[in-house]
């Protein structure tokens, strides 16, 4: 399962959240943080622990702690053990609130570390679930080549030498923005699946390689208009040699082709490669094609309607194309 | 198959010269050539995407060769990983 430390979650967001280790700092690298989801102690503080979800992360806000108050500090160890006992991967105080002495010894006991942040409860579990849910997305890293065409995320896929890069270039040329090329990093989130450039730095973004002249700035020549940092894929293109495509290539468009990544079925179009074909025009048209669909219009499918009608009336209506009137 | 794991040697890591020798020699050959590291896998014949792995010297990367040539693909291109020629 995917995961990340408790470390992990402190290094990055120490900044951002003001985090502060109140305890058990050397069991920070050990707590694998595995759900995005959180947990509220207070009723189990109260004392039922019926269902108790120990793989979450336990936000302490101002509930839980001035009702922690209203107890003696009998029942105020006990609780505060039962729950330090059944477990959670870490602890986060938030507001500033200051923490009961029972939770630093529990800390220690059990191994598991106590940060705080000076954020308001609910903003903190809100940027916090989307941070977790961000890092825990299922990711995947494809050969291909992103670019945004029209406002939709085309993902060119095929081997070596079928000219996506070059495709790439030419649809740069054309106005439309280019995301990523060669490695591409997806990361889904929901059903929806986002791509990137997979690079380390910054600066090494937005290159690509052509045949014959090597690496090419494309931020440099095209522009911040030409390039962008991600953008959710919606169509998969596959650039097929014509021989290997073997007649395997959808004719009608009736048929609606699906590829998965990493679960998700996108809508996907097979193009065999012959000389002189321009691919970036054919790209376009996928994609105006695709913006027509979520609209509602299929070409193929009016077309065929228009011709099982004409096929099955008696009478064809007349239109006439004789006169020359143009 | 040829699968194996083994350590870059290149003194400054795989930059952009030993990367371009190494997608200058895969092309040569028939066989289809990927490296992989950090569970990262890339084609072994385009240059960006070797160069994206960001492979410095000692790191480990997996080179896997399939095809007629993967032998003579598997030694040559292994020589280069490991900056011996």
């Amino acid at each position: 399962m995917k995961y990340i430390t408790a470390e992990t979650l402190y290094k990055e967001k120490k900044d951002d959240f003001e985090f502060e280790i109140i305890a058990g700092e050397e069991y920070l690298t050990s707590r694998k943080i595995t759900t995005y989801d959180f947990f509220r102690p207070g009723l189990a503080l109260a004392g039922y622990t019926g269902y108790f979800l120990s793989d979450r992360i336990m936000i302490i806000g101002k509930t839980e702690t001035s009702y922690l108050k209203t107890l003696t500090r009998t029942i105020k160890d006990r609780r505060i053990a039962t729950v330090m006992r059944l477990g959670t991967p870490c602890v986060i105080v938030a507001k500033k609130l200051p923490i009961d002495k029972k939770f630093l010894a529990e800390s220690t006991r059990r191994k598991i570390p106590i940060l705080r942040t000076p954020l308001s409860t609910t903003p903190f579990i809100h940027r916090l679930s989307t941070y977790l849910d961000y890092k825990l997305a299922p990711t995947e890293h494809i050969q291909g080549t992103l670019v945004d065409v029209y406002g939709v995320g085309l993902l060119f896929i095929g081997k070596p030498g079928t000219g996506k890069s070059e495709c790439a270039l030419d649809l740069i040329e054309r106005g439309h923005r280019f995301v990523a090329d060669d490695l591409i990093k997806i990361v889904r989130r929901g059903d929806i699946l986002i791509g990137g450039g997979a690079e380390k730095s910054d600066r090494l973004r937005h290159h690509i390689e052509i045949r014959g002249i090597g690496i090419v700035d494309i931020f440099r020549i095209f522009g911040v208009k030409s390039v962008r940092l991600r953008k959710r894929i919606e169509v998969v293109i596959e650039l097929v040699f014509w021989k290997e495509a073997k007649g395997n290539y959808e004719r009608i468009g009736l048929e609606k082709n699906k590829k998965e990544l990493l679960g998700v079925p996108l809508p996907y179009t097979m193009i065999p490669l012959t000389p002189g074909k321009n691919i970036s025009v054919i790209a376009e048209v996928i994609a105006m094609n695709y913006l027509l669909e979520l609209r509602g219009i299929d070409a193929a499918k009016e077309y065929d309607v228009e011709l099982k009608r004409i096929l099955t009336e008696q009478e064809i209506p007349s239109v006439h194309y004789d006169e020359n009137i143009e | 198959m040829m699968k194996e794991e083994i350590t870059i040697l290149n003194e400054n890591g795989l930059h952009a010269l030993p990367a371009s020798r190494f997608v200058k020699l895969a092309d040569t050959f028939k066989s289809d050539i990927t490296i992989s590291k950090d569970g990262i896998e890339v084609s072994g014949k385009s240059i960006m995407g070797i160069l994206t792995l960001a492979c410095e010297k000692g790191s480990k990367v997996i080179l896997t060769c399939i095809g007629k040539d993967e032998k003579e693909a598997f030694k040559a291109l292994r020589k280069i990983l490991e900056g011996q020629d």
